[in-house]
């Protein structure tokens, strides 16, 4: 179970609230519709906007001698209120030019009063209130904390819109959703506080009046109200009410309550008797009511109704996400200490836990004793045999939550006996710094004394089945428990086999142990050097992986023979003309690279497979630096022609060449260390390294490659590994 | 000039009974009533003018100031008496009034209730906040239906003027 404090807080808020919340979001959609009904209501008279009260209070005042008060709506209708000839009641919406009555407004809708009183205080006045305030200001943290969640996401506020990885449904929608309704939600949220806060008036919102000196009031000269200015110069747009003079008295007078201000007006003289600016929580609570009920606008209204049924969508694809996060918790059948496997697992959102859980159960099924747990649980394993890490990236290249203690856990924990590890990362192209703490891993691991590499560590890119099956293959290689292939991830099983024919066999080229083999492929077979070969020596589930080199057009393996070797002995025995079928697998990270600057190639003994197929491809003559290692000089005579012919051609700067058991007993790191200036020099200017051979020399070159890392450019190896400038395939 | 003057004071005299004297077929006047609210903060008010006699009981509901039936048991003293005689209010009711609003209103005061002894009430309440039984009393009298009268409540004062 995998927690950081924002997707904590995230979700005990959401759990706190989402009943209420519920309610609050559907009454919420139902009442947006109370503005939009109004507005298509036929009150409003066109050009409202340039309407002055010049142009409009005498006519009102001519026509309805007994007008106490007028008020424009939220909807902009004028209503006017007062009462008739008759002394009889007068309320009506007028046109403010003619005077015209255009219809009486009405009382509020009883559904709507009804759903304003349960969306308001759920029927129980103050009580209710309160809850539904508080639910409103949960509402503003949770969108605080999503925001925080999908920043850490996003690794970064810059990023905030960029593209984001799709895990499942409900993942993807909550975070896509979550962006786009983001604002209108915090809005909601908002001013929904805000005016919880004034009703308990926790805000106050002072009122003040005019205040207006009775003693100064003149009663000349006598003006047209038409020729007043402050009736010239009042838009009926900037009016929300208008008091008449109680009486024709000249101590009775207007007053224009503006929406910001109210003044009180000499009926006779046009005098300004006072003015007052409403404070600043006046108008924020005005603004507040115009945002959060949608009144001044029926498209704003509608907005507010779709992040309305947003978060109902979010309650449910949330407690779908939770729900689905902890069906991947664990339950393990044997302890820690009795295990021969241990999994461990490095996830921020659990979905690296589901992979996880599959080779889990195959093992058990296998009948062996596996544990399945979390980094940050790692610990003393006494009868761990193996060990695999299974791990995603969160942030910037930093280890998820439950997997931040684990670097100092694997200093305090030293096991007792050697362990196998294996490292698969997750994560997504989509972001930098590809599975980097992924890298950091299998770093870490590598220099632990009791820790033997098993297999390279390999990448996993947006879930994708040959990515975990490439690792699954050669995992089981070593193992030789199968892990058969996951039932979410058929697509890689049905990959068809390859006919392929051997065009130089294996006998006449043996030389000290190692022998090159060709085969012919059929033309429009994509491969690349780099890529897999797979093959079935038994014809059964056991396969065995070769990197493959593209030479003339031909897949070229060098292949170490070892005696009693299922795969290389299978290949020995191959004759020319011989048809095999066999199964070539996409390793597209160990391609040429298509634009770096230079190209640095690190191999030791069979190693070299890849390579002579690259340079042959590097068509643009990217300079390129060939590190090798071989036993003996007679290993390397072997491809010696092909690599002159190529630097000759320009394709290859240099050919280092290291001999461990002849003349000054060289390994190829030995080379690599009197170039680290070079070295880094490359890696500075976005240069790509690429290491094929075995695990120990990878072990002794990463190792280098650190130190080389950290004094010539200042970051760490596993910076340039995620950002595939050091490439690895290494068994 | 003697009959210059009779004239005028005859003219004065029509003048100020004219309206009065028009009106004395009916047995009720209409006034205007106006309520200039305190600034209070808040909810809308709920006011409620009753007419009430010299014993100090509801004689008649006046003016109703508040639309939504639910909130009338806040004006309690009256609430009482509306709940026993279940007079017909829906001809006078209003909208309620909030903080610093002005509310001008009609109401019908039967003729010969006026320097009789009997008193206007203005009865006051707001959800959750106090509650003034006599926000403002009067007597009813010409007097006092000419004058400003001030309340102790939310009520800030209130005039009237006949129609």
């Amino acid at each position: 179970m995998t927690i950081s404090i924002w997707r904590y807080s995230h979700l005990a808020l959401a759990i706190s609230s989402f009943l209420l919340l519920t309610l609050a979001s559907i009454t919420g959609i139902i009442l947006a519709f109370e503005p939009v009904s109004e507005k298509i209501q036929p009150y409003r008279v066109n050009n409202f906007d340039g309407i002055t009260l010049a142009q409009a209070l005498p006519v009102l005042r001519k026509t309805y001698p007994d007008i106490s008060e007028l008020k424009v709506n939220a909807s902009q209708f004028v209503q006017i209120n007062g009462s008739d000839a008759n002394g009889e009641k007068l309320l009506a919406y007028v046109d403010p030019l003619t005077g015209k009555i255009l219809g009486s407004p009405k009382e509020q809708n009883e559904f709507f009063k009804w759903i304003t009183a349960l969306h308001r205080s759920l029927f129980l006045h103050e009580t209710g209130r309160f809850f539904i305030g508080l639910t409103a200001f949960l509402l503003l943290l949770i969108t605080v904390s999503g925001t925080m969640l999908i920043i850490q996401r996003q690794r970064g506020l810059k990023r905030f819109f960029t593209r984001i990885a799709r895990d499942n449904f409900a993942q993807y929608y909550h975070v896509v959703l979550g962006r786009w309704s983001l604002v209108p939600i915090v809005i909601i949220a908002l001013t929904g506080t805000y005016l919880s806060l004034v009703r308990f008036e926790l805000i106050g919102t002072p009122k003040e009046s005019a205040k207006v000196d009775f003693d100064a009031i003149r009663s000349e000269p006598a003006k047209n109200p038409a020729d007043m200015d402050i009736f010239k110069n009042t838009k009926f747009s900037d009016v929300e009410s208008i008091e008449f003079p109680f009486s024709e008295d000249a101590e009775d007078y207007y007053t224009f309550k503006l929406k910001t201000r109210e003044i009180a007006v000499n009926q006779i003289t046009g005098d300004i008797l006072s003015e007052v600016k409403y404070p600043t929580q006046v108008l924020l609570t005005n603004l507040s009511l115009n945002l959060h009920t949608g009144r001044a606008s029926a498209l704003w209204a509608i907005i507010l109704a779709v992040a309305s049924a947003n978060i109902l969508f979010f309650i449910y694809s949330g407690f779908a996400i939770t729900w689905k996060r902890l069906s991947n918790r664990t339950k393990n059948k044997y302890s820690a200490d009795e295990s021969k496997y241990i999994i461990l697992v490095g996830s921020e959102n659990g979905s690296t836990f589901g992979f996880a859980q599959a080779i889990h159960q195959q093992l058990i099924k296998a009948g062996e004793k596996s544990f399945l747990s979390q980094l940050n649980n790692y610990t003393v394993f006494p009868k761990a045999e193996n060990l695999i890490v299974l791990t995603a990236t969160y942030g910037l290249g930093d280890a998820p939550t439950n997997a931040g203690k684990f670097a100092a856990l694997l200093e305090k924990h030293q096991q007792p006996q050697p362990v196998h590890y294996s490292v698969l990362g997750f994560g997504s192209h989509a972001y930098p710094d590809f599975c980097k703490f992924a890298y950091e891993v299998n770093n870490l691991l590598s220099r632990q004394t009791w820790a033997v590499p098993l297999t390279d560590v390999h990448t996993v890119n947006d879930k994708s089945p040959d990515d975990f099956s490439l690792w699954a293959e050669a995992w089981s290689q070593q193992i030789q428990i199968p892990l058969t292939i996951l039932p979410e991830l058929q697509s890689a099983a049905s990959k068809r086999l390859e006919t392929l024919t051997v065009n130089t066999a294996a006998t006449e080229s043996l030389k000290n142990g190692t022998f090159a083999i060709s085969f012919q492929t059929r033309k429009r077979l994509r491969v690349k050097s780099g890529d897999l070969l797979a093959i079935y020596p038994e014809n059964d589930y056991r396969e065995r992986l070769y990197s493959i080199g593209i030479v003339d057009k031909e897949i070229r393996l060098s292949v170490r023979l070892h005696p009693g070797g299922l795969g290389s002995s299978y290949l020995h025995r191959l004759t020319t003309g011989e048809k095999i079928r066999a199964k070539v697998i996409k390793n597209e990270h160990f391609h040429f690279p298509e634009k770096a600057p230079e190209v640095v190639m690190i191999s030791n003994g069979t190693g070299i497979a890849p390579f002579l197929g690259m340079v042959g491809e590097n068509k643009d003559k990217v300079p390129c630096h060939l590190y090798c290692g071989f036993r003996e000089q007679s290993s390397y005579e072997m491809y010696q022609s092909l690599l002159e012919t190529n630097q000759a051609a320009g394709k290859l700067v240099n050919i280092n060449t290291a001999f461990s058991r002849a003349g000054e007993k060289q390994y190829v790191s030995d080379l690599i260390a009197k170039d680290a200036d070079l070295i880094g020099n490359i890696l500075n200017k976005g240069g790509v390294l690429m290491i094929c051979g075995s695990l120990s020399m990878q072990k002794d070159v990463i190792e280098l490659l650190e130190t080389i890392c950290q004094s010539k450019t200042g970051n760490s190896i596993s910076f340039y590994q995620s950002h595939n400038q050091i490439r690895t395939d290494c068994y | 000039m003697m009959s210059n003057l009779y004239k005028t004071a005859f003219l004065l005299l029509v003048l100020t009974f004219a309206k009065p004297a028009a009106s004395i077929a009916q047995s009720t006047n209409k006034y205007k009533c106006m309520i200039q609210m305190t600034n209070y903060m808040g909810e809308g008010a709920y006011i409620v003018i009753s007419l009430v006699n010299n014993r100090g009981a509801y004689e008649k509901t006046l003016y109703v100031l508040g639309a939504n039936k639910k909130w009338y048991n806040t004006v309690k003293e009256w609430y009482k008496y509306h709940t026993q005689k279940s007079e017909k209010i829906s001809a006078v009711t209003g909208a309620s009034a909030a903080g610093g609003d002005r509310s001008v209103n009609v109401i019908e005061i039967d003729k010969s209730k006026i320097n009789a002894g009997y008193k206007l009430r203005f009865e006051s309440a707001v959800e959750d906040k106090e509650y003034h039984m006599k926000d403002l009393e009067i007597p009813l009298t010409t007097e006092t239906l000419s004058a400003k009268n001030d309340g102790t409540g939310y009520i800030r004062y209130v005039r009237f003027s006949a129609n």
